[in-house]
């Protein structure tokens, strides 16, 4: 096994994520001439509405407060913009927690189906493609703001049932994507092929015995096939040898044997962060979703010594203070989930660019609804860190009554991709939404 | 046809490798051997000092006359040199002449090679038996599928209600395909209300071959389709949304092999229960299809449906590059760097595949004290299995370094199997040498690996002793993959592999399309089940079955009356005056042109395949005549004109005899009575090996003639020989195809007996004492 180990090349030394952070700044001498900086954007979504008072800044303008809900933003309140005001206004079909979810991002009636809600008619997939796809698209497009993967989908809990409550992304009309839940299989996608590597690269020297063994077994006629064999096995272990010179990304380490389940959110959502980090740091993607639970989650946030599920404490009147208390925990919890990526981009240098990577990379939390007992689709909750499309950073907006679609569009527009509308075009007259 | 040109020689519907591994097939050694004059003068002046193959005579001239000198150069060397006592005696015509044939005869490097007595070559798995065998050693880890007589349809659970809960269960019965269309009233009026109910469908489906199955679901409403994997369905389409009512996936499946499949249908509404009945109920209709790796978007048929249940299969998906057909049969004897690269693939697929799913394997889960040690000891064992033997030492202290040194069980595991899937322990078979009887058997039958009973059979002794070798062989021929082997050996010999689309005459045949097709070729493939798997297994029955397997579809097309709606009957057509599976539809469509019949494909067929004759490629191609430019003439006089030349009839006169007698079958197998307004010649003969010339008239003295003809007997045997074995006859012995033509013809021409006779010989061939490189005896793995 000591030979094993000698050939066990690719399972280099240091595949720590400590070493990232140094990798792609190689590529800055490959492309010297890009000038700009790149431009990402994370979508976050939590279910169920929150607590208006305990969430929007009472100011509005550049001097405002955070509220609790929002106080582990602090640090980067001044890349913090607010919108208060914007409605998801898109009616038809569903429930307002299935076109909560099902419009928000597409901006676009949902199909007529067999989806049953608590109210209205039942409902199927959107009808058409959400903003995160229409971005991905358009950079994928354009050589120059090309990926591997675009986008990524991701989710963390995200119940294994297909249906209207827990499909955010659309690809296109009726064609939702399914969001990567699991860790490992987003380990897999992002280092799949690193890995392959390197698992040959261990299992070179025993391979290269047995042909030795089986040729000593053999006559001079059938030895012929096993030395051209042996040949094959010897060009592989070059080219993996010549790939390793030319790896400049290493992959990082995942904790092994996290099971899906409700105990284990905090650990997955921060795995998940952390390999969403390094795959935007890596510029395998520049676009992401990322989902908590569905609409209607049923997160249990036991750690936080909070024994309902999220849904049926949003049902909850106002008047029962302790529901609201445990609601504000609940959406505080998802705000530090989102302050922790922030910081962890802010202490990233921008890997061939200025600045760090939060300065670069357009955070933006989300809800379904405005708020959960009343089921609204008023004021859905838009809250910003970060980023570089043109807006005024560190404010708190207060519109009134303003379409979100218009927000889809002013998204579209900070990548530089000028569409006149997104979605339901009734709802985008007064085009993109100004944030200067 | 497609193309604008077809070439006489040459069956337009094959493909280009099977054309040249007929070109290949030539420089095997013909049996009739024209005496040069270059031999004769050889023999008279020569051989005394050389030999009769230039090996050279003791006391004479010793050495091999072997080089590298042309004809021209060595007959140069002759004139002048040769005989020794009397240089200069042998003119120059004379002397080439000698050289030519000496050339041609042994002493050149090509003439020597192909000298070379044929001897079991060492062989890698082919991609049939690779695919097969990383099935099975998965597979041996899991339970095991029920062998007993599969039913055909497929279990149907109908529920009043929507979600499939057992309380609501009204009625379950077995559909034969799941084609329905319920209208409004629902599918079991005062069982079930027209807008709230819900239907499984649960079983198996088979795969008739290997390839990529698109399944397409139409329905008006929610349904959910898996297929071998229960956990991930294939389709998910339980959300209705918008007006899509066709619904499809994709999936990779291995031939002759059952997979579980499981059909939801759901009429009612999903999400919060709110199943008020609605003002306008909808109607409802559900359809399960497919579209075969070959073949057109049609019905799954009942044929390949069963109500039985099948464990999930692990299906190696990843692409191979196609072994040597050279020879007309698929052997393992050349890699490629290509080859090498997919056995990568194939080994990283395999080895995520069990890692992914390693508690199930290991009878473990996380937390399991055991569960290091439960690991182990299934490495050891899927390592054992691969490579059929017991574990070196070395090898075992393998597996526990890399689950030390990586010590997650699924990390380790992965590398592991990687390894042996890399291995080339695993990889070749060494029929000659290392293999044991186990493997021999299994690889002949099954193209796999052996069972656990075979195993148990080897290590127990069992395979020494003839009398159980034959019962442990004949129960091998029971198994499904013994089946598998031999419709694949028929769809070789009969060429169907070769065959893509058939095209036929629009405007004479309307009614042929590709859903005809794909049943018609079922049809035969039943045909040959049946015939081969009857208790007589009657080589005489492939030529003289009267009858034809018809569906509905069938039955319409050669006006034939059929009561049941689904599924195939066995029916008698043109009793007396067909020739079996040689004028099976199928067969006879296939051997034809678009609108015209071709004996020529017919001839060539029929020589080649059935009667075993060697066929030299025609020394030029040539376009047929069109028919159009002959229009007073029949297909018989248009072929007599074409081929007249005394260079084409050294073949043509085979071929043209053989294919003429089928000329009451037009281009897609209906019997008539003319041909191009004129009575039909089918006057036909063939001169056997022995030189007997025997003349017959029409298909059905042509299939008397085929049952009984020692030729046609030993051509089958070296076909099937080849098929099972994938090794030249010779290299068990000069006698051998004699030998087995002779048990053949003396055991009733029963087919299946002759496979288990081949079997046998062939598990024979282990000459070295296998497992050299253990001392301890073999442990059942």
């Amino acid at each position: 096994m000591n030979q094993l180990n000698r050939r066990n090349f690719l399972k280099t030394a240091g595949i720590s994520t400590t070493t990232i952070p140094f990798l792609g700044n190689l590529e800055a001498f490959a492309a010297p001439g890009k000038a700009i900086n790149k431009q990402r954007m994370v979508i976050f979504f939590s279910p169920n509405g929150v607590v208006p008072e305990a969430f929007w800044p009472q100011e509005e303008g550049e001097n405002f407060q955070l509220k609790e809900i929002l106080a582990p933003l602090e640090p980067f309140k001044n890349q913090t913009i607010v919108l208060n005001g914007v409605c998801d206004k898109v009616r038809g079909d569903g429930d307002n927690h299935m076109r909560g979810i099902g419009c928000l991002l597409t901006g676009i009636e949902l199909f007529p189906g067999n989806v049953q809600g608590g109210s209205h008619t039942p409902a199927g997939w959107a009808s058409g493609l959400s903003i995160d796809q229409e971005i991905k698209n358009y950079l994928q497009k354009n050589e120059a703001t090309r990926t591997r993967f675009g986008s990524l989908e991701l989710g963390v809990l995200v119940p294994d049932r297909a249906d209207t409550w827990t499909r955010m992304s659309y690809s296109s009309s009726n064609k939702p994507i399914s969001p990567i839940n699991d860790p490992y299989q987003l380990f897999a996608k992002l280092y799949g092929q690193a890995k392959d590597k390197e698992i040959l690269g261990s299992v070179l020297d025993p391979v290269i015995a047995d042909l030795k063994r089986i040729s000593s077994q053999l006559g001079k006629e059938d030895r012929k096939i096993i030395e051209e064999h042996t040949g094959f096995v010897r060009d592989m272990e070059k080219e993996l040898r010549n790939l390793k010179l030319s790896n400049n990304h290493a992959m990082p380490k995942l904790e092994p044997g996290i099971r899906e389940d409700n105990e284990n959110l905090p650990k997955i959502s921060r795995m998940q962060l952390d390999l969403l980090h390094n795959s935007l740091q890596a510029d395998f993607n520049r676009i992401s979703t990322f989902q908590f639970t569905n609409s209607v989650g049923m997160a249990k946030m036991k750690w936080l010594g909070i024994e309902e599920g999220h849904h049926q404490l949003s049902h909850e009147p106002d008047t029962n203070k302790v529901a609201v208390e445990k609601l504000i925990k609940i959406n505080k919890w998802f705000c530090e989930e989102i302050a922790y990526f922030a910081k962890k981009l802010k202490n990233t240098p921008e890997p061939n660019g200025q600045g760090n990577m939060l300065d670069n990379t357009l955070l933006v939390w989300t809800n379904e609804l405005g708020k959960g007992n009343s089921h609204t689709l008023d004021n859905i909750p838009f809250v910003m860190v970060g980023g570089n499309l043109g807006w005024k950073n560190g404010k708190s907006h207060k519109f009134t009554r303003t379409s979100h679609n218009r927000l889809l569009i002013a998204m579209a527009h900070g990548f530089g991709h000028n569409i006149a509308s997104f979605g339901n075009v009734e709802y985008c007259k007064d085009g993109p939404l100004v944030l200067s | 046809m497609k193309f604008k040109y077809l070439y006489l020689y040459l069956l337009s519907n094959l493909s280009a490798s099977l054309l040249f591994g007929y070109l290949l097939l030539l420089v095997l050694p013909t049996f009739v051997l024209a005496q040069s004059e270059g031999k004769k003068i050889y023999d008279a002046k020569c051989l005394a000092c050389h030999g009769a193959k230039g090996e050279g005579v003791k006391g004479k001239y010793k050495k091999l006359l072997s080089g590298d000198l042309t004809p021209n150069q060595l007959a140069k060397v002759i004139e002048e040199t040769m005989p020794k006592d009397e240089p200069g005696s042998i003119n120059a015509t004379s002397s080439l002449a000698i050289a030519k044939y000496i050339h041609e005869d042994f002493y050149s490097s090509i003439a020597r090679e192909r000298n070379r007595p044929a001897r079991v070559e060492l062989s890698r798995l082919t991609v049939k038996q690779y695919r097969n065998t990383l099935m099975d050693l998965v597979g041996s880890f899991r339970e095991k599928a029920n062998s007993q007589e599969k039913s055909k349809g497929i279990k149907g659970e109908y529920f009043k209600a929507r979600n499939l809960n057992k309380g609501d269960l009204v009625e379950t019965h077995v559909d034969a395909e799941i084609d329905f269309d319920f209208k409004i009233e629902g599918p079991i009026v005062g069982k079930t209300e027209p807008h709230d109910f819900s239907i499984r469908w649960a079983g198996a489906i088979f795969a008739p071959e290997t390839g990529y199955y698109e399944f397409t679901v139409q329905s008006s409403h929610s349904i959910r389709l898996w297929v071998n994997d229960a956990a991930n369905p294939l389709i998910d389409a339980w959300v209705k949304s918008g007006k899509d009512t066709e619904f499809k996936g994709s999936l990779y499946l291995i031939a002759g092999r059952y997979y579980s499949l499981k059909l939801d249908f759901t009429k009612a509404k999903q999400g919060v229960n709110d199943n008020k009945k609605p003002k306008e109920v909808q109607p409802a209709f559900v359809k399960l299809l497919w579209k075969k790796p070959s073949g057109p978007l049609e019905i799954c048929p009942s044929e390949y449906l069963t109500s039985n249940t099948f464990p999930e299969m692990f299906i190696c998906s990843s692409p191979f590059p196609p072994d040597d057909g050279s020879l007309g049969w698929e052997r393992g004897v050349t890699i490629s760097k290509e080859w090498d690269q997919a056995t990568t693939t194939g080994a990283l697929e395999a080895a995520k595949y069990i890692s992914k799913k390693l508690n199930e394997f290991t009878k473990t889960r996380e937390g399991d004290a055991q569960r290091v040690e439960k690991t182990i000891e299934f490495l050891k064992k899927f390592a054992m299995r691969a490579f059929g033997r017991n574990l070196e030492n070395d090898e075992t202290a393998l597996i526990n370094k890399v689950m030390l040194e990586f010590k997650e069980p699924q990390e380790a595991a992965i590398r592991v199997i990687v390894w042996v899937l890399k291995s080339p322990q695993f990889l070749y078979r060494h029929e000659g040498g290392g293999d044991f009887i186990a493997s021999q058997l299994s690889y002949t039958l099954w193209d796999s690996i052996p069972d656990q009973q075979l195993w148990d059979a080897e290590t127990s002794g069992k395979l020494k002793n003839p009398e159980l070798l034959r019962r442990e062989i004949d129960r091998m021929l029971l198994d499904s993959r013994a089946k598998e082997k031999i419709r694949g050996f028929f769809h070789d010999l009969l060429l169907l592999n070769h065959t893509s689309e058939l095209n036929k005459d629009a405007k004479r045949f309307p009614d042929f399309n590709p859903l005809l097709e794909s049943d018609l070729k079922l049809s035969l493939d039943k045909s040959l089940d049946e015939i081969f798997w009857n208790k007589e297994s009657n080589f005489q029955k492939l030529f003289l079955e009267d009858s034809v397997f018809m569906n509905q579809r069938i039955a319409k097309f050669y006006n034939q009356k059929l009561d049941a709606k689904t599924g195939f009957e066995k029916m008698n057509l043109d009793a007396g005056k067909r020739a079996g599976i040689v004028t099976h539809p199928y067969m006879i469509s296939m051997l034809s042109y678009a609108a015209e019949s071709s004996p020529i494909h017919r001839g060539v067929f029929l020589a080649r395949s059935i009667v075993g004759v060697t066929l030299k490629p025609p020394p030029e191609a040539v376009a047929p005549l069109a028919q159009s430019l002959h229009p007073s003439l029949t297909t018989r006089e248009r072929v007599i004109m074409q081929t007249k030349a005394g260079v084409c009839m050294t073949c043509h006169g085979t071929i043209n005899s053989l294919g003429f007698t089928l000329e009451h079958f037009d281009a897609v197998g209906k019997l008539r009575t003319q041909d191009n307004s004129k009575p039909i010649d089918t006057s036909g003969s063939y001169v056997s090996r022995d030189g007997k010339k025997v003349s017959f008239d029409g298909a059905r003295n042509l299939a008397l003639f085929l049952a009984s003809n020692r030729d046609t007997h030993r051509a089958f045997t070296e076909h099937l020989f080849h098929h099972l074995l994938k090794q030249p006859t010779r290299a068990y012995g000069p006698e051998t195809l004699e030998q087995l033509t002779d048990y053949f013809e003396k055991n009733s021409l029963n087919m299946a007996k002759l496979a288990s006779e081949i079997a046998r010989l062939g598990s024979q061939k282990v000459v070295a004492q296998p497992q050299k490189l253990t001392k301890q005896p073999l442990q059942s793995p």
